[in-house]
């Protein structure tokens, strides 16, 4: 039997930079910057009053038919429908059973504002009387927006869109999601289960209750004053990181499927590693084990010596600890800077968007392949001596490169890492 | 080449047993494990029983008191399922290489800690009695135990039985709801499969008994209202069903390639042949009646399984007691299996624990393991009134003894996502 390829035929973007592929990709060779003071409710008297958002939201046609909607949803969807129309592959009308859905998906946002009635009528000097507060939750409560709001149901309602009704699987391993998502989903083309799968990432934490939780963790800058500065991945004065909101969704197909139908192809995804850290729930190992063990499976799987690999896209969340720890591990398996290809972190311009960075970055890497250019690390003005590699600073480069790495490393420990080819045919 | 996979180890913590043998037992002798819910005052409510664990104790599984405090009630479930399925395959004496060895769960949504929140949003409320955003952060988030977050990811039920076996091999979550542990073991296989990893702990965990889920999960109108004995609400396929019954627990496998646990010497179970998910989009909560997807989904987990029809023994089934899944999952096993779907016992765990949601599809594959391995078969109990749209073998009220030698376990979500697992009696 030979071995089923997979290849990149379509992209999809909804970034804090903009709706689409094509302009994501000329505002981050600008470096242009998607952080500023949060609009979406007041922040005024918060310790962290910046993010990434997405302005304003883009409206779906889900949004008649459906009495509400969540956000993770309505972000699949857009940069879903982009990527499916990008591919083509709805005029070459797949067997729909040979179509998957896999998405990392994060919830819809955790909004408080509807338990204050029921609270407030169930709240009997000090103590809460629960069965006041579920008999008046009845009353006042949507059942179906709580529904709406829960992980799996982007990935439903993106295959609902357009008619994919083969292995629908959304999955949550934190920051790693997105490129998780592609990478299992990499699996499934190659084991035969499906032909095509749209994949990728959806996801905001731009609310009230998650901005106060990775404040209070001391995970995200605290640089209000100068918001577009404040993400710098590698920088000396880098603080935390910057919450973002958005998806990437790639169409990946095999590439026999792909040929047959005439369909153009962006790039080959040949690589796929996954490993865990087992240390701790709150920080990354400080040895970098995890994320160096995961960079090697995903080069072995691709049959590829470290050498071949001309761009990294980082993790790179703007954090002390993973700018440090990332850095080493390539060292160790890339060797110093000269011998180690380029690293950047998009995370400079649009911030981390957690379970849909991973897929945005594969977007990138894919652009990065067929453009032969670099995104930019922007606001790197302070070498730190620690991370010592080169990271692109602030301005694209022109690149000669076959092959660009995918790096996501989780909250929690999970380490996921695509390789992805150009294209040659 | 593909490796086999085999089953060498299971744990869980079910709402009529503490342990995986004690819910076996329960389960073969048909008791339930629900009543009225404890854990709050449900007085008053429309919905008042559940399928609670009761008894619990978590720190005889976690011994450091500060991981316990990030530990939501699935964490400790997953976490204390996982400690039992080591032990039971032999793996706490002598693990298993650290970087060969993974994780994959099925959780679900965040759970709602409403007396933490409730708290933050009545000291956010400005004179009028509004909630107040800059009062939230002047004073109110003071009021959330600092590491809420870590106590609700999903993803920290994997993350925390990661760090407590030194699992750095593959890690996953996935949150399909009803499918999420049967779709999590069916990647653990795949990633065993192509030889990423010796071996896997998979599973599900989740508990949505709060005051907050249950009214959402009343409001959506699939949970039961109806006024019997607790013990008698739950009843799978039987005419007078009007709901499901929520439960809570974790039940996790150990997975490991056929070659490790040889080398080994481990007991081998069972072993898992085949996986498949589909999706067909319908009703936010309603299934698409002809059950396509769900024809779809066990079609597929079959055909992976290079597995006919005739030689399933036994389907361990999604049954989850509403109107609208037991009669389409019946009408589905029709279409599938044609002239013999009579004559393939199946039956619903359901009617004893309840619905599980992230965790129900890794119960009813353990207790497809378990059938294999005992020559019995569970029941569906409740079934007193026969429903004329379904009428199959739901092994109505008293445990079988057969013979058991391949079973198809169902999971089918609200949503439209389905998955489905064959596993098989282990011939070597």
């Amino acid at each position: 039997m030979t071995e089923r390829r997979v290849v990149v035929t379509g992209l999809g973007l909804v970034t804090p930079l903009g709706t689409g592929v094509r302009r994501n990709w000329q505002r981050m060779l600008e470096g242009a910057s998607g952080v500023g003071t949060i609009t979406r409710f007041d922040v005024s008297t918060m310790g962290v009053r910046i993010a990434a958002e997405v302005r304003p939201l883009p409206r779906v046609p889900e949004d008649a038919r459906t009495e509400w909607l969540g956000i993770h949803s309505r972000f699949a969807l857009v940069a879903g429908r982009e990527a499916w129309a990008d591919s083509g592959l709805g005029d070459a009308r797949p067997d729909p059973r040979r179509v998957g859905v896999f998405l990392g998906s994060g919830k819809g946002i955790i909004d408080i504002g509807w338990l204050v009635e029921p609270l407030k009528a169930a709240m009997r000097a000090g103590r809460l009387d629960y069965a006041e507060l579920m008999r008046k939750g009845l009353g006042e409560w949507s059942g179906d927006r709580r529904e709406q709001e829960d992980y799996h149901r982007s990935g439903g309602h993106l295959a609902a869109a357009v008619g994919a009704e083969g292995p629908n699987w959304v999955c949550i391993t934190a920051c790693a999601a997105g490129n998780h998502a592609i990478g299992e989903a990499y699996g499934a083309i190659r084991h035969g289960e499906v032909d095509a799968v749209l994949a990728g990432g959806t996801h905001s934490q731009i609310d009230l209750m998650s901005l106060s939780g990775y404040a209070t963790l001391g995970a995200l800058s605290p640089n209000n004053e100068e918001p577009e500065k404040a993400s710098r991945p590698f920088d000396r004065k880098r603080d935390g990181f910057i919450l973002g909101e958005g998806a990437g969704v790639l169409v990946l197909e095999e590439y026999g499927h792909a040929r047959r139908r005439g369909a153009r192809v962006r790039a080959e995804l040949i690589g796929y590693g996954n490993t865990a850290d087992a240390y701790r729930v709150t920080d990354p190992r400080p040895d970098g084990i995890g994320a160096e063990n995961a960079m090697r499976l995903a080069l072995a799987s691709a049959r590829l010596a470290p050498s071949d690999v001309q761009y990294i896209n980082a993790h790179g969340t703007s954090t002390q600890q993973n700018d440090l720890m990332e850095t080493e591990a390539i060292k160790r398996i890339f060797g110093p800077r000269g011998t180690a290809p380029p690293v950047s972190s998009t995370k400079s311009m649009i911030g981390h968007l957690i379970a849909a960075a991973g897929a945005v970055e594969a977007v990138a890497c894919v652009r990065a392949l067929e453009e032969q250019v670099l995104p930019p690390t922007i606001n790197l003005e302070h070498p730190d001596p620690a991370c010592d590699l080169d990271y692109v600073p602030n301005r694209p480069r022109e690149a000669k490169l076959a092959h660009a790495m995918n790096n996501s490393f989780g909250f929690g420990g999970q380490n996921i890492v695509t390789i992805f080819r150009r294209f040659e045919g | 080449m593909t490796a086999r996979v085999v089953v060498t180890g299971y744990g869980a913590v079910a709402p009529n047993g503490l342990d995986a043998d004690a819910f076996w037992k329960s389960t073969v002798e048909g008791k339930s494990g629900i009543e009225t819910i404890r854990s709050f005052d449900v007085s008053g409510f429309p919905v008042r029983v559940a399928g609670e664990v009761r008894g619990f104790d978590a720190k005889k599984f976690v011994s450091n008191p500060k991981s316990l405090k990030v530990m939501g009630k699935n964490i400790r479930f997953g976490v204390a399922a996982a400690q039992m399925a080591m032990e039971n395959a032999g793996l706490r004496e002598r693990a298993p290489d650290p970087t060969r060895f993974g994780v994959t769960v099925g959780s679900g949504i965040v759970p709602t800690d409403v007396e933490e929140i409730g708290a933050a949003v009545m000291a956010s409320l400005d004179e009028q009695g509004r909630f107040d955003v800059r009062r939230f952060g002047e004073g109110g988030q003071k009021q959330l135990f600092p590491l809420w977050l870590l106590k609700h990811l999903p993803n920290m039920v994997a993350a925390h039985i990661s760090i407590l076996h030194n699992a750095q091999g593959p890690n996953n979550t996935i949150t399909t709801a009803c499918s999420a542990s049967t779709q999590a073991i069916g990647e653990a296989f795949r990633i065993l499969a192509r030889g990423d990893a010796d071996v896997m702990l998979a599973g599900g965990a989740d508990s949505r008994i709060d005051p907050l889920s249950l009214v959402a999960y009343t409001l959506l109108g699939a949970v039961s209202t109806a006024s019997r004995p607790p013990e008698k609400v739950s009843r799978p396929f039987d005419r007078a069903r009007d709901g499901f019954v929520l439960g809570e627990g974790a039940a996790m496998l150990v997975l490991e390639t056929e070659a490790h646990a040889r080398s080994r010497g481990a007991t081998i179970l069972a072993e898992v042949t085949g996986y498949g998910s589909s999706f067909d989009a319908y009703g936010i909560t309603k299934p698409e009646p002809e059950g396509r997807g769900a024809v779809q989904a066990m079609e597929r987990a079959l055909k992976d399984a290079r597995t006919a029809t005739d030689e399933v023994d036994y389907i361990s089934a999604h049954g989850t007691s509403t109107v609208l899944n037991d009669k389409m999952e019946t009408v589905a096993i029709k279409a599938l299996f044609r002239d013999r779907a009579r004559r393939v016992p199946l039956s619903s765990i359901k009617s004893m624990i309840g619905h599980l949601i992230g965790a129900a599809g890794a119960m009813e594959f353990l207790v497809s393991v378990l059938a294999i391995r005992d020559g019995v078969v569970p029941p569906t109990i409740n079934l007193d009134t026969p429903d004329p749209d379904c009428d199959l073998d739901y092994v109505p009220n008293t445990a079988r003894a057969m013979k058991v030698r391949c079973v198809l376990s169902n999971s089918f979500g609200f949503g439209g996502q389905n998955a489905a697992l064959v596993v098989r009696e282990f011939r070597g």
